[in-house]
């Protein structure tokens, strides 16, 4: 059972109130033109017609995160916290982000309580995306700038109003909960708008790409030159790790207040890219090369996360592109893994075409 | 041409010019590879590409997108050519001494090209500098057009390198004015405005390390943030070690900065401190009169000592 | 393990001694504090060891989970924790995550042979599975050590050594790179006295446990004997922190070291193009 709101810009502070009364809630908001996810209190402090340049993953996975507090030899696990946590004008692909996240951190042998805290009974409101940048690929990755997939709630953006429509159980209920009375069902002509506002999103994209075989393709890459020649073009910052929805490596560090036995240790976001990512203590690094480290990062989303749990770690957002300070591009890499990976296929059919005439 | 009308040939532009140059270059063996820039992922963006063969040479381009600098690429093909960035490569002692590097350079990119060989990072014979005029690069991510160029470009006094092989184009008439008025505006401001502007630059940096790496001047094999024994800051995002990171890096590059902006260009959520660097730079040229990347012989400002230093924070 | 896989438990260092003639290498015997449940692990397992303001590592537990005392480890002093670790006297507390990873599967070696080569310090494991083999002596075939070091000051457990080279029902074959005074056993590298010892396939399973340079020679060895690909197991190491499948850093290509190993069979590595 699905309903669909009206939710004209000017009360969209009625869904900030019910959402900050309930939850700790983040969203989009504009420091200086880069648009990042901060908690917010109020809705005008929401920036959300902008693309977000940070990532999503932030409200459940933050940058830095205490593990435990520590006091000389006794430890205690962070507190419990007081809220849920929500997110608003999350778009599609950040969306998505989460259930591959949740499938790192919430399945396997080990579940991470940290992520749990913040993700379970959290609420995601969903911004489609009007206006896709030229970096744009969720289409390429199965899903796209209406996709409702890891929404609870959907808004679609019909210019002096939202249509707000559920998801999920939980987006429904907590829509009848936020607007038990004064409910505003979108006209004949808002929803014409918001499926338009759809066309249009889908047209602005460039087709998606075909990537289904880039997994085999990487399978006969490993010794390639392939990855001598993209890794010169990229810096080996953690610009790409640390905006990427997908990218959950972390490190962790034990932080004591000087002259004290008091500290904390902390989880904080880390890259594969820098250079002791894999340094062991005897000093040997099996990726002492950025050649090596490049392959990883390649390998990890379009492999072996498809080995592990059957999805792609990668949803298309595209940052890792446009904010790039190398402008390094994914979507040619994928290209060249393809077409690489066709060479040697044929050169493999040659080869066996050749041992046929022989005999 | 026809035969017989006498034309002047349309004037080639830069662009063109460079990938004739760059095809010379390596048709005649005077560079083995051309590091230079090629269209990225849209047209307002510039990427660094290795041309390796004369028929590649019509994906160089230069214009106001190429705004990082090419040293820490530059860096990475010379360490690769040598075979030395990864175990699957073979070491090639004969690329150490033969290989030639050409590398097209603008002003501040020259500059840095200039301040690695002082600093001994970067052998003359290794290179050669292709020299561009530069007009300055359009602020990639928050122009709409072409109107505003970063930071750096506005109060650029070296539009042309200093030391080249060859150049192509004409040379840029290089601006006037008070390079450092950006910072005396800043020094006008009460101290807590000051800081409280640092506060909120620092409030949005997550410790990627892309200024760092962007950095042509950024070259150490352990960064001091990398370090141990002893641990000089944590790791995480939070402000003192955010802050301690920044100002110890500005510090670090004082007296070796060319304000090519790559750092603040590099930064994927906006954080400006190049004012930072700036002031830093005109710190080393007042009391030492030393300007980076002007001179391969001079001896870097910060690498030796002179008894006329000003020493008025001691005695 | 309780609920967060993050929050060490509290043990006590009951026992410490140098093991190493260069006092690289202590070994420490750990029991768990008055509050904690003592946990069940197998031969193969390792625990991260935490040092509450200098971080964690990753050891092998050298104690059989038949020792019911204590928890066995020996511990090599290379960086910051190592060295805060070596620091620690009988009665001080530390901190300890386990047990983690998987294990040698010795339900497959029931009634069979096992052969395990070992090399310098990487013998902890080795040392678990060996007791654990003959402590259930009945349940086992053949049971061989092949075990080297760089010089007899550097082998692991001497006395141990010494006395299940006593007993008759396990072989013990030592060798030393280099010849030594009072040493009358074999010289030579580890390989080489695999080649020399020729274990037989028969029946049989393999553990190698070493620097990479020794598994890298040694497995050929086995391989010529007889061994099939899957009858041969390993433990590898990578640089960890979580220790249980998050962080990221472990893997070899899709496997991480934490949590699908650190123990593998030869089988298994050889898909792995990430390898050592």
């Amino acid at each position: 059972m699905s309903s669909s709101l009206r939710i004209a810009k000017p009360d969209l502070d009625q869904l900030v109130s019910a959402l900050t009364s309930r939850y700790q809630l983040f969203g989009p908001v504009d420091v200086d033109g880069v648009t990042v996810l901060r908690e917010v209190k109020s809705a005008d402090e929401l920036a959300l017609g902008a693309a977000l340049d940070g990532p999503v993953k932030a409200a459940f996975f933050p940058q830095t995160e205490t593990l435990l507090t520590y006091d000389g030899t006794t430890s205690e696990a962070p507190p419990g916290r007081d809220k849920p946590t929500a997110v608003i004008g999350v778009r599609p692909c950040d969306a998505r982000s989460l259930l591959l996240l949740d499938k790192v951190f919430g399945t396997g042998k080990y579940r991470d309580p940290l992520w749990q805290r913040r993700h379970d009974d959290s609420l995601v409101i969903g911004l489609g995306c009007s206006a896709p940048l030229e970096t744009c690929f969720c289409n390429s990755m199965g899903s796209g700038p209406f996709d409702a997939e890891g929404s609870d709630i959907m808004l679609t953006d019909i210019g002096d109003a939202f249509v707000a429509e559920s998801c999920t159980d939980k987006g429904e209920r907590f829509l009848k909960t936020a607007y038990k009375s004064q409910v505003q069902r979108p006209s004949q002509a808002d929803l014409d708008k918001a499926g338009q506002a759809r066309s249009k999103a889908l047209a602005a994209l460039a087709p998606a790409a075909d990537y289904s075989g880039v997994k085999t393709a990487l399978a006969k890459l490993w010794e390639s030159a392939l990855w001598d020649e993209i890794a010169l073009g990229c810096l080996s910052c953690g610009a790409c790790a640390y905006l990427c929805p997908t990218c959950h490596c972390f490190d962790v560090q034990d932080e004591t207040a000087p002259g004290t036995q008091q500290g904390r240790r902390v989880r904080i976001w880390d890259t594969c890219q820098a250079s002791l990512f894999t340094k062991e203590a005897s000093g040997h690094n099996p990726r002492p090369g950025s050649k090596e480290r490049m392959r990883q990062r390649v390998m990890h989303k379009f492999s072996y996360f498809v080995d592990n749990f059957g999805e792609t770690a990668c949803v298309g957002c595209g940052r890792c592109i446009r904010l790039c300070p190398a402008d390094f591009d994914v979507r040619q890499v994928l290209e060249r893994v393809k077409a690489e990976g066709r060479r040697t296929k044929d050169e493999e059919r040659g080869t066996k075409k050749d041992v046929r005439h022989a005999g | 041409m026809k035969a017989g009308k006498s034309q002047t040939p349309s004037p080639k532009s830069q662009a063109e010019q460079l990938r004739e140059t760059a095809r010379m270059l390596l048709k005649e063996e005077k560079a083995d590879l051309v590091v230079g820039y090629e269209r990225g992922s849209s047209k307002r963006r510039a990427r660094p590409v290795v041309i390796r063969d004369e028929k590649d040479v019509d994906r160089l381009i230069f214009d106001n997108t190429c705004g990082p600098s090419l040293v820490p690429f530059l860096r990475k093909t010379l360490r690769a050519a040598k075979g030395r960035d990864s175990k699957s490569q073979t070491p090639n002692p004969k690329a150490e001494t033969s290989l030639r590097v050409a590398v097209v350079a603008k002003g501040c990119d020259g500059r840095a090209l200039v301040q690695q060989v002082a600093e001994g990072q970067l052998k003359r014979d290794q290179v050669v500098i292709v020299g561009v005029g530069c007009n300055g690069m359009r602020d990639s991510r928050r122009a709409s057009s072409d109107e505003k160029r970063d930071a750096s470009c506005e109060r650029c006094r070296y539009p042309n390198p200093p030391v080249y092989d060859v150049f192509v184009g004409e040379p840029v008439e290089v601006g006037t004015g008070d390079e450092f008025a950006g910072v005396a505006e800043f020094e006008k401001l009460a101290s807590a405005d000051r800081w409280a502007w640092f506060e909120r630059e620092l409030a949005k940096c997550i410790r990627c390390y892309a200024c760092r790496n962007a950095c042509p001047m950024c070259y150490c094999e352990e960064c001091f943030v990398d370090q141990t024994k002893p641990l000089w800051l944590g790791k995480s995002a939070e402000r003192p070690d955010t802050t301690l990171f920044h100002l110890v890096r500005a510090l670090h590059t004082a007296g070796r900065c060319v304000d090519c902006g790559a750092c603040e260009r590099a930064c994927p959520l906006g954080v400006r401190l190049g004012l930072l660097n700036k002031r830093l730079e005109q710190e080393v040229r007042e009391r030492f009169g030393y300007t980076a990347g002007l001179s391969m012989e001079a001896t870097p400002a910060l690498a030796t000592y002179s008894e006329e230093d000003k020493q008025e924070f001691i005695l | 393990m309780p609920d967060n896989p993050y929050v060490p438990i509290p043990v006590r260092v009951q026992n410490v001694r140098i093991e190493s003639d260069d006092r690289t290498l202590r070994t420490f015997d750990l029991a768990f504090g008055d509050d904690s449940e003592p946990f069940e692990y197998l031969p193969g397992q390792f625990c991260q060891l935490s040092i509450l303001g200098k971080g964690e590592a990753a050891f092998g537990i050298a104690s059989s989970p038949t020792e019911r005392e204590s928890l066995r480890f020996t511990v090599n002093r290379v960086g910051t924790v190592t060295t805060a670790l070596h620091y620690l006297k009988e009665g001080e507390e530390l901190g300890l995550r386990g047990p983690l990873g998987n294990h040698y599967p010795v339900e497959k070696f029931k009634g069979q042979n096992v052969v395990l080569v070992g090399g310098g310090f990487a013998f902890t494991t080795l040392r678990s599975l060996a007791a654990y083999l003959l402590a259930n002596r009945s349940d086992y075939g053949d049971i061989t050590v092949i075990y080297g070091a760089r010089r007899p000051g550097l082998l692991l457990y001497r006395n141990e050594l010494a006395e299940w080279e006593k007993r008759g029902d396990v072989k013990v074959h030592l060798t030393i790179d280099e010849p030594a005074a009072g040493w009358d056993k074999a010289v030579g590298f580890v390989p080489a006295l695999a080649e020399k010892v020729r274990p037989s396939p028969k029946d049989a399973w393999a553990v190698v446990c070493g620097p990479p340079v020794m598994i890298k020679y040694t497995m050929p060895v086995l391989l010529d004997l007889g061994f099939a690909q899957d009858r041969i197991y390993t433990s590898l190491e990578r640089r960890m922190k979580c220790g249980v499948g998050k962080c990221g850093r472990c893997n070899i290509g899709p496997k991480y070291v934490c949590t699908d190993g650190p123990v593998f069979s030869y089988a298994e590595l050889a898909s792995l193009p990430e390898g050592f």
